[in-house]
């Protein structure tokens, strides 16, 4: 517990976020696993938690330290064995679905990425950024060699931007309510529909438009399912 | 998402065991497990209570509701009503398999408890797809499902919500301007 | 486990189109009966039945979406898009009625896209197309996912035979859904395989070595 709230306070300094209080492990693998399914189901990339990935990894190294000290065929190793591999599983499944996503709208997410004020947080870690640069270059490189440079001279160029879809944010998900909420507006889907408010009661669960939600799920109000 | 990583989520479900051996506290990332003692019962994840089950270390207590007077209730419950009905757990679909495949020997009348959860599903996944249609055929814009489960959300998810979004295309080609400015010249 | 190294681009379904996705493509090939509203000097060679140099104006002929796109102008006046016989009035009566009844294989393969994309060229029968478009949508949509859903271990052929082209896609997506959870009910979600990447390469290997 004490490497871990070394880490987090460390973090809340650099940031001057008071929201990031203090956690215990239990709860950090909690969020992870928020984060993961919120990953999963948003259609667009949401800000990177590489606070909580670090965290996370740090508790798995301390945790695989101690284990070397145990004898093989030790009970109470192999326990612990089984929660590394689970926890090690939901943290590859969340940085994978984030490439997918990279992969999948690169040119948005380094515009948007590119054109973020010097205060607001990175929607990429360092890593991904430079995942999300070589991805963009190793397809242009690609492009260029097998078709553009036998194309016409005008012809040689081709936006990302719009030729790669944008994720779609008016896609419906499911969520699940974590924090009250009242009054969210639900936009009309035809014309003979007027707009009404819905209250998000904690527990309960609903299908939606991403669009309407986003914020809650950025701010942890909401848990997509 | 695949059916497996439902029940990866369902494994974290705690569940009564009778141990046979002994073992300090266990102090887990995600939290203290034990002290397990021969013939006093504890409470594990599920994940943990199958391993252990595997390596006869234990005997699984089965859940309350795992039980066939139970169930039958709650089959004709969901039978009789059109909403969806209160399920006894979140994953009771995954635990039934989990808890059934790998530990039978400790559930009276496994084989019913099978019959009767599949017939549960069976009727709501029935009545899910009635409400997917009438969503669709409404055109409405939020729909609230307290009482479905993941796994249950998750059989027609990405037919679901990819007819949704066409039908949300579709939908915008009658608002015409909204999304010409969009569509692309080469 | 349902992994993918690759995801194609998806159709832009909608007035949209996406450039890298080769529904896309294909659709933007499909014909559609124009009316040529200027001379075409010299570009007599393109149609068949013309025996001068020129494309005189007011020449019927057939085009792909992409050049009649192209060559559309609301203000210019170069050619006239007419509508393709499946989204007149005639059919869109058919389609009110009872929409489940139609092949819209036949009648498309790209019955909605093409429908959507017609709404580029001015119309005063525009909203209509429109709104059949979506409505025929809307009530097909139970049976692709009763058929879907419900469709395992048989020939398939017979319920997609009348789809279109994004309602086999939905199709497709329904029977994944429904795969995935009996193969996972069955136990066999947790049984590792190599992946096909693997296998292609093994086979492409064998193939190799006969040739």
């Amino acid at each position: 517990v004490s490497v871990m709230s070394d880490v987090l306070s460390e973090a809340s300094e650099g940031s001057g976020d008071d929201s990031q209080e203090l956690m215990t492990p239990a709860e950090l693998i909690e969020k992870l696993e928020e984060a993961w399914l919120n990953e999963k189901f948003s259609p667009e990339l949401l800000e990177n938690k590489s606070e909580i990935v670090e965290c996370v990894m740090e508790q798995l190294t301390h945790m695989e330290e101690n284990l070397q000290r145990v004898k093989k065929g030790d009970l109470k190793a192999s326990i612990h064995r089984m929660e590394i591999d689970r926890i090690r599983y939901v943290l590859s499944s969340y940085l994978r679905s984030r490439l997918q996503k990279i992969e999948k709208y690169f040119p948005h997410v380094l515009k948007k990425e590119k054109s973020r004020a010097d205060g607001d947080p990175s929607y990429l870690s360092p890593e991904e950024f430079a995942f999300a640069k070589e991805y963009m270059a190793n397809t242009e490189t690609y492009l260029k060699n097998v078709a553009l440079r036998h194309m016409p001279p005008n012809l040689q160029t081709v936006d990302f931007a719009k030729c790669v879809p944008e994720p779609s944010l008016d896609s419906f998900v499911f969520l699940r309510v974590k924090v009250q909420q009242e009054n969210i507006l639900v936009e009309p889907e035809t014309d003979d529909q007027s707009e009404y408010a819905v209250d998000l009661e904690v527990g309960s669960q609903h299908l939606m438009r991403y669009r309407t939600i986003a914020p809650l799920v950025s701010n942890g109000a909401v848990q997509l399912i | 998402m695949d059916p497996s990583e439902v029940e990866f989520l369902a494994e974290k479900e705690m569940v009564t065991i009778i141990p046979n051996f002994s073992l300090d506290k266990v102090y887990l990332i995600g939290g203290d497990l034990g002290p397990f003692n021969p013939g006093l019962p504890v409470d594990v994840p599920v994940w943990l209570a199958i391993n252990l089950k595997q390596r006869q270390k234990c005997r699984i207590v089965p859940p309350d509701w795992m039980d066939v007077e139970k169930l039958e209730e709650i089959r004709e419950q969901e039978r009789k009503v059109g909403m969806f009905t209160p399920m006894p757990s979140p994953y009771y679909m995954e635990l039934t398999k989990l808890l059934l495949n790998h530990a039978s020997d400790n559930i009276p009348k496994a084989d019913e408890i099978r019959t009767l959860v599949k017939d549960t599903w069976d009727t709501r996944i029935a009545k899910l797809r009635l409400s997917a249609d009438s969503f669709v055929s409404q055109q409405e814009a939020h729909a609230k499902l307290d009482n479905l489960t993941l796994m249950e959300i998750n059989t027609i998810r990405q037919l679901f919500l990819e007819s949704l979004n066409h039908m949300y295309k579709l939908r915008t080609n009658m608002q015409p301007g909204k999304d010409s400015a969009k569509s692309q010249d080469f | 486990m349902a992994t993918q190294s690759y995801t194609p681009v998806p159709p832009g379904v909608g007035m949209e189109d996406n450039f890298l996705s080769l529904d896309d493509i294909l659709l933007s090939q499909e014909k559609l009966p124009c009316r040529t509203e200027t001379a075409f000097p010299r570009l007599g060679f393109l149609e068949k039945s013309g025996d001068t140099g020129d494309i005189q104006e007011g020449t019927k002929m057939e085009m792909p979406l992409w050049l009649a796109k192209g060559l559309y102008d609301s203000k210019r006046r170069v050619v006239a898009v007419d509508l393709p016989k499946v989204y007149r009035e005639g059919w869109r009566t058919v389609f009110g009625a009872d929409p489940n009844v139609v092949d819209l294989h036949k009648m498309g393969p790209y019955y909605y896209g093409l429908g959507s994309q017609l709404l580029h060229f001015d119309s005063p029968e525009n909203p209509d197309i429109a709104q059949t478009v979506l409505q025929t949508f809307v009530r097909r949509f139970r049976r692709i996912m009763d058929s879907s859903q419900n469709a395992y271990n048989e020939d398939t052929s017979a319920l997609v035979e009348k789809l279109d082209c994004m309602e086999r896609s939905l199709f497709r997506s329904g029977q994944a859904g429904l795969h995935d959870f009996q193969r996972w009910e069955k136990g066999q979600s947790s049984q590792m395989t190599a992946s096909s990447l693997v296998q292609n390469y093994r086979k492409r290997k064998f193939a190799e070595l006969e040739a």
